[in-house]
């Protein structure tokens, strides 16, 4: 169940965000005094949805939001305050907040945001699976050995030891993949690649995206002694992008007993917000599958996030594919 | 009958090449010494070369300008790992320095180029050659640093209006 964190100074405006909250919405309510005990109750787990006010005493909402970018706390902040000016409005969302209610907050508003952010689906998908359990698992499985390979060829390439990642395997719609993408890099600038390839009636996308902070020890791995220009940066992307989206994608055609065609990388961006790196063709399709997958370098502060996304209309042959290895 | 079979795929083999010839990709095929074994008719049309004067001739010989280390740093990956290794335009505009296509009314200079390097797995399993692939990107390339300047411009002129 989706927990959502009321965070107020004043008990009646804690009562009065509670009863805004969607009567149908099936959800765990906690409730903070300040951002202390805010930021302890999301470290708990307590609050997938925090519902933030600014002015309060012990830490304020800034402060608060602040405590969240420095833990990685994954919650979807909405802020809901007295303060309208638009300078507070612009400053908690350059901290992270998704939106911002004016108090006194009314069920309409609430309802609105919550609607604009998807987050209602976010529930509803979790609550009901989304994917098969077995066909997850087998996804899940599939993706394992894949990423196994990518990892020990990017391994024997750098000659690092990468630490591998449970990949993460979900159906997605395109709101929810802005989600996924701001999660992935909390506030940080990033730099990506994207790759199409397709096959067999297969046909999806490969993101890598790898944080600004990774490029000086990703210099150093590579034993590049110039100066870490952008040019020589989206050198390395390229490079990494091609070994992590090739192996990863000949490793799962293999195990399907198919192979992929990749198309020409394309740059998405350098030092960006993940935001803007990605401008998703919204009319285009509505739900995809996604395979997030986050390589790390051990000893060394590189972060990489390698996305594959399948189309909706390639997700009937991926399954039979699938269903094939299951029998077997 | 036989005959007639092996006079078709004789036949056939000659288009085929005809076709790797009028293709207009470049299509470059090297060993693990970086020697050329394939050039085909674009490559020989944009550079002036010959396939007879490259043959066998080390790519860092005929282009001093291609960086050895960075090259064999790229192409490793091909050959250990048979993944494809890309540079794109953006990256770096050309690796082998072609005039435009359109000389006379086209913008830039030179021939923008997008490069794969893919492996080339013999009868045997192993990979002992590449192929290098450059396809014309001037286009687009040209389109997109258009589209960046307007941009550019349009910001100049809404901060300029404040």
């Amino acid at each position: 169940m989706i927990s959502v964190l009321i965070c107020d100074d004043s008990l009646v405006a804690r009562k009065q965000v509670a009863k805004c909250l969607p009567q149908d919405w099936d959800v765990a309510v906690h409730f903070a005094k300040h951002g202390e005990e805010a930021l302890k109750a999301l470290a708990e787990g307590k609050g997938q949805v925090l519902l933030l006010d600014l002015n309060m005493p012990v830490m304020d909402g800034y402060q608060t939001l602040k405590g969240i970018n420095e833990k990685q706390l994954t919650t979807k902040t909405i802020v809901v305050s007295g303060d309208i000016q638009p300078e507070a409005k612009e400053r908690v969302l350059a901290l992270g907040a998704i939106d911002f209610i004016q108090k006194p907050v009314s069920a309409a508003d609430l309802a609105a945001v919550l609607h604009k952010h998807n987050i209602l689906a976010l529930a509803e998908e979790m609550h009901a699976g989304g994917l098969d359990d077995a066909l997850r698992d087998c996804y899940q499985e599939v993706t394992n050995v894949a990423m196994g390979q990518a990892g020990d060829h990017l391994a024997r390439i750098m000659n690092v030891f990468v630490k591998l990642p449970i990949p993460n395997v979900n159906l997605i719609e395109v709101s929810e993949l802005h989600m996924m993408l701001s999660d992935i890099e909390m506030h940080e600038q990033t730099s990506g690649v994207c790759q199409g390839f397709l096959g067999d009636g297969i046909s999806g996308e490969a993101l890598c995206i790898l944080s600004d902070s990774s490029f000086s020890d990703v210099a150093k791995i590579l034993d590049i002694q110039e100066a870490v220009d952008d040019e020589l940066q989206l050198e390395m992307l390229m490079d990494v992008a091609s070994i992590l989206i090739g192996s990863c994608l000949s490793g799962f055609a293999k195990q399907l007993d198919m192979q992929f065609r990749q198309g020409h990388p394309v740059v998405l961006g350098q030092h960006q917000s993940v935001e803007d790196l990605i401008k998703l063709n919204k009319n285009n399709w509505r739900k995809t599958l996604a395979i997030e997958l986050s390589y790390g370098l051990e000893g060394y502060n590189v972060r990489c996030d390698l996305v594959l996304l399948f189309t909706e209309d390639s997700l009937e042959t991926l399954n039979s594919k699938l269903a094939h290895l299951l029998e077997e | 009958m036989s005959t007639t079979n092996a006079l078709d795929e004789i036949l056939e083999f000659h288009w085929m090449m005809d076709m790797l010839q009028t293709v207009d990709v470049g299509i470059v095929v090297l060993n693990r010494d970086f020697e050329i074994k394939v050039w085909n008719g674009f490559m020989e049309a944009h550079s002036g070369k010959l396939p007879s004067d490259v043959r066998d001739k080390t790519l860092f010989s005929l282009f001093p300008d291609i960086s050895e280390t960075w090259f064999r740093r790229k192409a490793k990956a091909v050959f250990e790992l048979r993944t494809r290794a890309f540079m794109t335009w953006e990256q770096r505009p050309y690796l082998f320095k072609f005039r435009n296509f359109r000389p006379i009314t086209g913008t830039e200079p030179f021939m923008y180029q997008n490069i794969s390097l893919s492996a080339l797995v013999s009868a045997t399993g192993a990979v002992d050659h590449v192929c290098m692939m450059v396809y014309d990107m001037t286009d687009a390339a040209s389109a997109k640093k258009q589209l960046l300047a307007l941009q550019v411009e349009q910001s100049e002129m809404t901060q300029t209006l404040r």
